[in-house]
């Protein structure tokens, strides 16, 4: 057979499945709409407003342009609040261990240092750095607090925030939207396509496209066709959901998030094909499917930072794909870091794809 | 009378649980060019298993098929577009038309755009499902999914039609319509190899009978002639005479 026939055998397995995917409107509902729901679930607790929250200022400035900003910050009340988002207390001369322990005894919800060269600085128009201490066991609260300082001080000037640990200086929604869509991708890819596959081995339309003349190679290709349209539609939706909705903004480069998520989707069917290879039907698929996407959600910090869990945990995220598609993801669309900063990450998620792929197509047999 | 497909010693033996099933046990035969052949046999005779080994689905364990003059298992590609399968397990795409079903089939085969929608329509009124060709067949009946699958079947107009148990769980008017669509088919030259559990419908359809038991070939001739061999008046009772009495499953 030619490779033109083969091709043409592809693209109409592709239509056939995008065919089917939109006759599926409860299959559509999950596979668009939930990402998103996450997203504003999570994201918006942390775009929203606090009332009164506990504030430590730590003020060591030895000059006076402090005043204004310590203010300011004291009155500042949200547009749609009767109420000032924070309450305020002064003082200076306190490390910050100690501010540390205030906020770990439950005393603020913040600490903000504000160091004593600040007035000089700000004199000399040379950029400063303030540090902002949160309670991280509460992650809506800092989230709402750092959102708000960093909006604060983009209009005082070359004034630049310090938070230590938490997100590693992300974001709540910066921290969570690149690794939401790995997740969803990957999710999705290893759901549909071995729940296809399943369902096809189950009402026997599989072997019956396998009796036809068209290869095995052309069943396979023409299911990835669709399924990097599909995930990639949904990544681009949801960028474009988390920007219109929460304000999210990419900073690094379209096309390397492409290729990280063609890799992922790549490895996402593959490993579909292997494990509605190993399942006969559709409800053995979706156990073994649980099994192994169950503890991606939550090892592999989506929602937590990877160094807030313990040891043992970070062990098993080092094994699971997802750890590095979040590494990758992140990289890219916060930092906006290049080619080099995800090497690895890359190399690794391409070995994942090589594997199942490779351990796909040779467990998809003509055999029923 | 020539040969379309050439089988010799034919074996095919599963592994199942570190179980050897024995399904297809050295069978040869031939099927002549433009005959009816129909293959009759209890529950796990092994008519399935040599039909996915005739159609290149499955590899057989050892023996050889020649089909049209074409290896299986060498010349595969050869093979697949001059045969036509209705499997014994039907299989539609519940959620695409009876209209896509046949669309996808075609497509598959490579059959022009045009002479496909003809065949479709043609075929579709032949079987009486013309009204039906944008319904989804997740919800059409038994017999409705036979008739489907077999215009499903012959849409690239292949030389031979292998019939996988056509006529099982269907209502006499049905099974009726199906035979006719057989005779119809031979008539234009196809020659048809259908597997049965109906003696009746062996005799009244085929050229020759080859009976099954056990993964064996236990007799293989005119429906005529076979009677007369064993001395009985129909053919259920040359059945029972070959393969046995006993019940399986
Ligand atoms: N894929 C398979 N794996 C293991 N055993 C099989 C498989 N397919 C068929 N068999 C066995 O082979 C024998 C013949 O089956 P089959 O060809 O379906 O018989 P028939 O179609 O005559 O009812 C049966 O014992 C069946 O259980
Ligand atoms: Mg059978």
């Amino acid at each position: 057979m030619t490779i033109r026939t083969e091709l043409k055998h592809s693209w109409i397995i592709m239509i056939k499945e995008f065919r089917q995917l939109f006759r599926k409107k409860a299959l559509l509902v999950p596979l668009f709409l939930f990402p998103i729901i996450m997203i504003v679930f999570f994201g918006y607790g942390m775009g929203g407003t606090v009332k009164n929250a506990p504030i430590l200022i730590v003020n060591d400035d030895t000059g006076t342009a402090s005043g204004p900003l310590v203010q300011e910050i004291g009155s500042y009340t949200p547009k749609y609040g009767g109420n000032p988002m924070f309450s305020i207390t002064y003082t200076k001369d306190m490390s910050q261990s100690e501010a540390e322990s205030k906020i770990d005894a439950g005393l603020y919800k913040a600490v903000l240092l504000i160091p004593h060269d600040y007035s000089d600085r700000v004199a000399k128009n040379e950029s400063t750095t303030l540090t902002l201490l949160t309670d991280s066991s509460d992650t809506t609260t800092s989230g709402i607090i750092i959102n708000f300082m960093k909006q604060f001080l983009a209009k005082a000037g070359p004034v630049s925030l310090n938070i230590p640990k938490i997100y590693g200086d992300l974001e709540y929604l910066d921290f969570l939207t690149p690794a939401v869509i790995a997740l969803t991708i990957f999710f999705g890819s290893v759901a549909t396509t071995g729940s296809a596959i399943a369902g096809e081995k189950q009402d026997g339309t599989i072997v019956r496209i396998l009796m036809t003349p068209v290869s095995k190679r052309s069943v396979i290709l023409g299911k990835t066709l669709y399924q990097l349209i599909l995930q990639l539609a949904r990544a681009v939706i949801l960028i474009f959901a988390a920007f219109a909705i929460m304000g999210f903004k990419m900073n690094g480069s379209w096309l390397l998030v492409a290729l990280v998520l063609v890799i992922f989707t790549l490895g996402g069917v593959g490993l579909g094909i292997v494990m509605s290879a190993i399942a006969d039907d559709m409800e053995s698929f979706f156990q073994l499917n649980m099994l192994f996407t169950l503890p991606s959600m939550f090892v592999t910090g989506v929602f937590f930072p990877l160094s807030s869990i313990p040891d043992w945990m970070r062990y098993i995220a080092y094994l699971l794909p997802l750890t590095y598609a979040n590494n990758a993801m992140r990289a890219i669309m916060i930092k906006g870091q290049g080619l080099n900063a995800i090497s690895t990450d890359l190399i690794i998620l391409s070995l994942f794809a090589l594997i199942t792929f490779t351990a796909g197509v040779r467990l998809f047999r003509r055999e029923a | 009378m020539e040969p379309i497909i050439e089988v010799r010693n034919l074996t095919k033996i599963f592994l199942s649980r570190g179980k050897k099933i024995t399904a297809v046990d050295d069978v040869s035969f031939d099927v002549f060019n433009g005959e009816i052949f129909g293959m009759i046999g209890p529950n796990g005779a092994g008519k399935s298993t040599i039909f996915s080994m005739l159609t290149t689905l499955i590899k057989p364990t050892g023996g050889s098929i020649k089909v049209a003059g074409f290896d299986v298992g060498k010349e595969d590609d050869r093979i697949r577009p001059i045969i036509g399968i209705v499997p014994q397990k039907l299989s539609l795409y519940p959620d695409l038309t009876a209209r896509e079903n046949l669309e996808l089939m075609g497509n598959l085969y490579d059959v022009p755009k045009p002479v496909m929608e003809e065949r479709i329509d043609y075929y579709l009124k032949l079987v009486g499902l013309e009204t039906h060709a944008d319904r989804f067949t997740g919800g059409f009946s038994g017999g409705m999914k036979q008739r489907l699958s077999v215009i499903c079947a012959v849409i690239h107009d292949p030389e031979i039609i292998f019939w996988d148990e056509p006529t099982t769980g269907l209502d006499p008017q049905t099974r009726q319509a199906i035979w006719k669509l057989a005779r119809k088919f031979n008539g234009e030259g196809k020659t048809l190899i259908f597997t049965t559990h109906y003696m009746e419908e062996a005799d009244k359809l085929s050229d020759r009978v080859a009976v099954m038991n056990l993964g064996k070939l236990v007799a293989l001739d005119a429906p005529g002639i076979l009677k007369e061999k064993s001395e009985s008046a129909n053919l259920e009772d040359v059945f029972i005479r070959l393969t046995g009495e006993e019940v399986r499953d």
